[in-house]
């Protein structure tokens, strides 16, 4: 499902260039569920960022299901992203503008499905939201609002689905619902699952735990 | 003020030059606007007070439209003596041209200099025959100096061209070219005769030293009513009504970009407020009060709207000589264009007000800030107590002070400042309107969805920007409107609904065979004769009107001007009897009896019975109001203020004046076979005039919507603000899109949408409402009807939608390009 090859990841911060990724090679077979571990700054979201297409890497190539995005211009990763990834973000990243159900509908109306109002609502009570639906972000708890991310990143039922630290900003019994959530969808749909934590507990669920220390793996098991 | 104050203050600004670009922007627009129409009205008043013995042609004048007497002059007091009427001139069978004729006595002109080609001594060149003449004058009879001409019985031949006439109130007014001539040649035409329309002006020039003032309160006493005198300070009251009012309405046009301007204030200090609230909460949780916060604030808000105004006083100075050509074409003096230091400092005051009392509304939430804010991170704070409405009196009454004080006078300034709180109120409630209904309809293009959500989200700008925008589009497309409304007036009528001549001076001798003459060389319909009687108002009820009280009501125009009189059996068409009744023709027969026109007895102060006297050449005739009229002025019939019973003006000196109406091929060939037969008859082509006083408005609206373009300049530059402080959420929003599968051309339609609704709803909010002034101007100033303009709404709805959208593309471009991942995992 995911080739990364001699993957790097140069930054420039305050003029100095700092390697956030060095040489980094992964093979993700498909419906795998890995967990990527690591302390803070060993690189672990930028390379998630960089499977998901958010940004482009400075060296080494990326293959998803069987495209190269490594290369592909930004309309293009745009488009890649919405047909196989479903991306968590540690801290939501929902859009304040729309209620929870316009939230999640979004990915369905970009794919340009024409029931997607009643999709996101089953999807909304999947996640045990239903009455949630018309309130905007700013009105729900945070284990609400990545419930609500989860239902987004799970609406077009996406091969590849990858989480940056989802329980990073909730307390554990929410968390708990979370990881639950997106293991359900890895087993049930089949999807590949990747998942960025510090939490060996929470890493200890995985198929495969890869840990990477200073932008290189450190280990893989 | 206290050191913290001073010193918070400027930490404050230091750091937040970013942030006050837009306001800034916003108030120098503004301001530069006002300094530009201060300038040239400043320097205006200056050029005209300079060139006001050379406006005048003398100290003091004595002004009638009877002969006068020749002059007594004093020891040291030269005289001289002008007379001025409108004539035709003819070259030629088939080329006639209506000219004002003016006759002069040597000693002309006594202060500024006529400018001649070839530069001779003025008799030198008139006299004996020779006439000067200005240069369209040849253009239009094919005439070269040396040439020939007639005016009247009078054969005079062309000795120059005149170049600059100082004493002529022209440009804007004039009936036609102006031929001079000597006064003894003016007898030999044959065009002064009883009952003539001549203007009979008498100048004197004083010793070194005199007063005008003294010299013309002694002159006046000896004189009858009718004729007015004089000084130089008062010279053509009409020109300097004309241009006071030209830049009173161009100062407040100016306003209104200071006043849009005044909007983006708010916004960026509304925004500034908002993100300072950390900081003001620590403040205040350390010990400050709210007061010394304010304060510094104050300070802060007040020197950026100081800079501002100071950038904008530059930039409207820089401004005036780009304003001044546009309207200088209306003068007849030459425009002296300089720094003007009466309408910086005004400008700049107007420049501080105005943002202190926009800035105001905002600064006071600072008193609302709760420390406990350090405490909470919350998205939308809740501040402590009510809205300061308590203040919202005194802003508002400060904003409506400034608009009297800009338009200097309480009726216009009322009006104008009534007419703003009325157009903010209708734009703040449309504005709710378009928000609520962004959040009620749900579309169905993802991208539509996307940016109408955008217009209702939690600390979005389109309420303020949609009044900003609204107001300045209100204002160019009023201007747009009424100044097709009256153009259409003036001069797309349909052949038929105005007369193709006004014929005057025909004298009773004449008349038939005029008739039958118009008869025979294709008029429409016969022609209409009236007679007329020239006269002055003498007295009211018995009063009689004096110098004295001329001088005391400066403005009272009604009582000093000339009355055409006439007499008629039935009240004439577009006439309406709206008080008492129309005499019968035993009525008629008892006495004397009048009819007025209801507007000009209002302004006299008459009503039913009262009596009106009026001096006809030296002859008191009284008669009784019966009734009084309301005129349709629009018909371009021949009406009349005042009319007699038949037989109260028998013996009178009597002249006819004709309506013709003919079709526009056959104009040239009516005008000429009249004035070939009738030497003394002279012709108003009514298009022609209609034409020229149209080009006058159109140099008018130029220069307002040069003016007005100063506001829609400051509505873009808040609606550029408001995105620039929104560009975190844009950017914020853009990039979850992206994430989310968004392409960058999907980005860029949703915040097109935004902004193209925005632009739109500005557009329709703005037009509906200048279609609301546009009718009420044209209803109750200018009495003329409303004319439905859908092209000129459209065109301003799409104009706003355009630009706006514009500004939208420009303004969130560069967070297009933006990877997702960086923006993200700062957030």
């Amino acid at each position: 499902m995911i080739s990364v090859s001699s993957l790097s990841m140069r930054l420039t911060s305050g003029g100095r260039a700092v390697d956030v990724l060095t040489d980094v090679s992964l093979e993700v077979p498909a419906g795998q569920f890995v967990a990527i571990a690591g302390p803070s700054g060993s690189g672990k979201s930028t390379l998630l960022g960089l499977i998901a297409g958010l940004d482009q890497p400075t060296g080494g190539r990326i293959e998803v299901g069987g495209v190269t995005i490594t290369g592909l211009d930004e309309d293009a990763l745009a488009r890649f992203r919405g047909d196989h990834v479903g991306y968590v973000f540690q801290s939501f990243h929902l859009i304040p503008t729309l209620t929870a159900l316009e939230n999640v509908a979004v990915p369905l109306e970009l794919a340009g499905q024409g029931d997607a109002d009643a999709r996101a609502a089953a999807l909304l009570t999947e996640v045990g939201l239903a009455e949630r639906a018309h309130h905007y972000p700013v009105q729900l708890s945070g284990g609400e609002q990545q419930r609500v991310a989860v239902a987004r990143a799970l609406a077009r039922r996406p091969p590849l689905l990858l989480a940056d630290e989802p329980t990073g900003n909730l307390d554990s019994a929410t968390g708990k619902q979370i990881i639950e959530l997106l293991v359900g969808a890895n087993r049930r749909l089949g999807s590949t699952l990747v998942l960025v934590t510090h939490d060996a507990a929470l890493a200890a669920h995985a198929d495969r735990v890869v840990t990477l220390r200073d932008g290189r793996i450190v280990s893989d098991e | 003020m206290s050191r913290f104050v001073l010193r918070l203050a400027w930490r404050e600004t230091r750091g937040a030059w970013r942030h006050f670009g837009y306001f800034f922007a916003c108030i120098t627009l503004g301001v530069s606007a006002l300094v530009g129409v201060g300038s040239f009205a400043d320097n205006l008043e200056r050029t005209v007070a300079r060139s006001a013995k050379s406006l005048m042609g003398g100290d003091v004048e004595i002004r009638s439209t009877q002969p006068l007497p020749p002059p007594s002059s004093p020891d040291g007091v030269a005289v001289t003596r002008v007379r001025e009427l409108v004539a035709m001139a003819q070259a030629g069978p088939a080329l006639t041209q209506l000219v004002e004729l003016k006759a002069v006595e040597p000693g002309y002109p006594f202060y500024g200099a006529l400018v001649t080609d070839p530069a001779r001594p003025l008799e030198t060149l008139i006299g004996e025959g020779r006439a000067l003449v200005h240069e369209s004058l040849l253009a239009r009879l094919g005439l070269r100096v040396g040439d020939r001409f007639r005016v009247g019985q009078a054969e005079l031949t062309v000795a120059g061209v005149i170049l600059k006439e100082p004493d002529r109130a022209v440009g804007v007014f004039s009936l036609g070219p102006r031929v001079m001539i000597a006064a003894s040649d003016l007898d030999r035409t044959g065009l002064v005769r009883p009952g003539s329309r001549v203007r009979y002006r008498t100048l004197f020039r004083l010793p070194e030293g005199a007063d005008a003032s003294v010299f013309r309160d002694r002159l006046a006493e000896g004189l009858p009513a009718a004729q007015r005198v004089t000084t130089y300070t008062q010279a053509q009251p009409g020109l300097r009504r004309f241009w006071d009012q030209l830049t009173m309405y161009l100062g407040l046009t100016g306003l209104v970009a200071l006043m849009v301007g005044g909007i983006g204030v708010a916004v960026s200090v509304s925004a500034f407020v908002k993100e300072k609230l950390p900081t003001i909460a620590i403040m205040k949780a350390l010990g400050a009060g709210w007061r010394p916060l304010l304060a510094a604030y104050l300070l802060q808000t007040a020197l950026l709207g100081l800079g501002g105004s100071l950038a904008g006083a530059l930039l409207g100075s820089l401004v005036q000589p780009l304003l001044a050509p546009t309207l200088t074409r209306l003068l007849p003096i030459e425009l002296q264009l300089s720094f003007s230091l009466r309408a910086v400092l005004g400008g700049v005051a107007m420049g501080v007000g105005v943002t202190l009392l926009y800035a105001l509304w905002p600064l006071l939430q600072i008193r609302r800030v709760p420390p406990a804010l350090i405490l909470r991170h919350e998205v939308e704070p809740r501040l402590l107590g009510r809205r300061p409405w308590a203040a919202a009196a005194p802003i508002a009454a400060g904003l409506a002070a400034l608009a009297l004080w800009q338009a200097g006078s309480w009726k216009i300034g009322a009006l104008f400042a009534g007419g703003l709180a009325g157009a903010l109120l209708l734009l703040a409630l449309g504005a709710r309107g378009v928000i609520a209904l962004a959040r009620r309809v749900r579309w169905r293009a993802p991208a539509w969805r996307q940016g109408a959500a955008n217009l209702h989200r939690p600390g979005s700008h389109a309420g303020p920007v949609l009044v900003s925008l609204g107001l300045a589009v209100m204002l160019v497309v009023s201007i747009a409107l009424l100044e097709s409304s009256l153009r259409s007036q003036l001069v797309d009528r349909t052949p038929g609904q105005a007369p193709a001549f006004f014929f005057i001076d025909i004298q009773p001798d004449q008349a038939e065979p005029f008739a039958a003459l118009v008869a025979g060389h294709g008029a429409d319909a016969p022609a209409e004769l009236t007679p007329v009687v020239r006269s002055r108002l003498a007295a009211v009820n018995g009063a009689p009107v004096t110098q004295g009280e001329k001088t005391r009501r400066e403005e009272a125009w009604y009582l000093t001007r000339e009355y055409v009189l006439t007499w008629a059996a039935r009240p004439p068409g577009h006439n309406t009897v709206v008080a008492g009744h129309w005499w019968t023709p035993a009525e008629a027969a008892r006495e004397p009896l009048i009819s007025v026109e209801e507007e000009i007895a209002r302004q006299l102060g008459v009503g039913l019975g009262d009596t009106l006297t009026f001096d006809i050449q030296g002859v008191p005739v009284s008669a009784r109001v019966t009734s009084l009229r309301h005129v349709d002025w629009r018909s371009l019939a021949s009406n009349f203020f005042v009319i007699f019973s038949p037989g109260a003006l028998e013996g009178a000196p009597t002249t006819f004046i004709a309506t013709v109406r003919a079709r526009p091929e056959r104009e040239p060939a009516l005008q000429s076979a009249v004035v070939g037969a009738f030497p003394n008859v002279t012709a108003i082509p009514v298009r022609e005039v209609l034409e020229r006083v149209a080009a006058v408005l159109d140099q008018i609206a130029l220069a307002v919507r040069l003016v007005a373009a100063f506001s829609i300049g400051a509505g873009l530059i808040v609606m550029a603000g408001a995105l620039a402080i929104t560009r975190k959420q844009r950017l914020y929003q853009s990039v979850i899109l992206k994430a989310l599968g968004a392409t960058r051309g999907f980005v860029s339609r949703v915040f097109a949408v935004e902004y193209a609704l925005l632009g739109a709803a500005a557009g329709v909010a703005g037009s509906a409402l200048a279609a609301g002034l546009a009718w009420a101007v044209l209803r109750w100033a200018f009495d003329v009807p409303w004319q439905w303009a859908p092209g000129t709404l459209a065109a301003g709805v799409l104009a706003a939608t355009g630009l706006a959208l514009l500004v939208g593309v420009l303004g969130t471009r560069r967070l297009l390009g933006r990877r997702p991942l960086g923006v993200l995992r700062s957030e």
